[in-house]
């Protein structure tokens, strides 16, 4: 009880802090809207082949416009020696890990939920109509994408080229969970059910959040005290 | 395909023995915090790098004369891929990382990372686009193959882990 509790006190600050400052959601947005435009530019924007490859498109929205919030993760404790102070505290690193991906999940969320509907208007996607199975693809890829790449933000934040490490090492560990999202994806913004064929993947995305989370909770001790 | 060497097989096989080597050294290396462990790692880690390039290279030199085209995502092809990636990326993390008891934790901490990923990028790949179905008989050639390239992979790695650690590479630092 009291590990969830201080995972709440840690994922409550880290929301706060960033609710005043709202660096990481406004660049993060901004991000993901420009993502967008230089798609269409790319291709024609309402043409029936882009529907086919907007699942694809959309995570590779959402994994660009993510990495940026996630980046700001641990590099926030930066700044007046925070970090020291929050592995000093009498918490488990596990805990601090847990609040810190919880906040970021939740930041990533709302930056996807965001720009979802700007997706769907810009390429005339009709997201709307199978909304709670999307919302669960997208929360399923999202906490994937948080775990990973919250112990990716907790590795490189003492290192040098930081920003650019953490897609670097983020987005190849991601490729199971990023497929499966985009498949989903794909076949739900199609009109399509999730039929047995897609259950697979959504079965290896639950299967790839549990293994992720297991070992970053198990191993994240050992990257903070470093 | 008579008369083609079909490397891949081995070369592939080496390759995950190496990172299977590089998983179990960072394995140790996290229980003990022996050096000489994450030397090992890092050279297993290098060897499954090299041999895992050279059955990608042969795998498209026996695509391409099955399909006439250079790459194709094979699931085989992609997964190597991948995998190729994401022990590049424990490489790259070591060179970045400054002060040594703390690059060899990380490094560890992300080969067994990649390493749990393995087998769901090999499933995913699969699933994703299935693929040409080429002969992966093990033939008594195939199997001089792999034991050279085990010998020649198990030279490289214990030639590297002897190597003394760059601390501080040359206009890197």
């Amino acid at each position: 009880m009291r590990f969830f509790r201080q995972v709440g006190v840690i994922a409550a600050k880290d929301l706060r802090a960033e609710l005043r400052t709202k660096e990481a959601i406004n660049s993060s947005l901004a991000f993901a809207l420009v993502i967008l435009l230089m798609f269409s530019f790319a291709f024609d924007p309402l043409a029936d082949t882009t529907r086919e490859i907007s699942g694809g498109l959309l995570w590779i929205v959402f994994a660009f416009a993510g990495t940026l919030v996630l980046n700001r993760s641990f590099a926030r404790e930066l700044p007046n020696d925070c970090l020291d102070g929050l592995i000093a505290a009498p918490l488990s690193g596990a805990a601090l890990f847990l609040g810190k991906a919880c906040a970021s999940f939740l930041l990533v969320l709302g930056v996807q939920l965001v720009s979802l509907p700007v997706f769907g208007i810009f390429y005339n996607v009709p997201w709307t109509r199978q909304f709670p199975e999307l919302l669960l693809v997208m929360v399923l890829g999202t906490w994937g994408l948080t775990v990973v790449g919250t112990i990716s933000s907790a590795l490189t934040v003492n290192i040098r080229l930081r920003e650019l490490m953490l897609p670097m090492l983020t987005y190849p560990i991601l490729f199971p969970a990023l497929l499966g999202a985009m498949q989903l994806t794909a076949t739900l913004v199609a009109g399509n059910p999730i039929g047995p064929d897609d259950a697979g993947w959504l079965k290896m995305m639950v299967g790839f959040d549990v293994i992720y989370t297991a070992v970053s909770l198990a191993l994240v001790e050992t990257i903070l005290v470093a | 395909m008579r008369g083609q060497v079909l490397c891949y097989i081995p070369f592939g096989a080496t390759a995950a023995l190496a990172a299977l080597a590089a998983l179990i050294a960072s394995i140790v290396f996290l229980r003990t915090r022996n050096f000489r462990f994450d030397a090992l790692a890092r050279a297993a880690t290098e060897t499954a790098l090299v041999f895992l390039a050279g059955a990608i290279a042969d795998g498209c030199f026996v695509l391409h004369s099955a399909l006439g085209k250079w790459w194709t995502w094979d699931p085989r092809l992609t997964a190597a891929l991948v995998c190729w990636l994401l022990f590049a990326t424990c490489l790259m993390l070591r060179q970045a990382v400054e002060e040594p008891s703390r690059r060899a934790a990380f490094a560890a901490v992300w080969t067994v990372f990649a390493s749990l990923d393995v087998p769901l990028v090999v499933a995913t790949a699969a699933w994703w686009k299935p693929g040409v179905a080429l002969p992966v008989v093990w033939t008594w050639p195939r199997f001089a193959l792999l034991a050279v390239s085990a010998i020649l992979a198990a030279l490289l790695t214990v030639v590297r882990a002897r190597r003394p650690a760059a601390s501080h590479p040359e206009g890197a630092g």
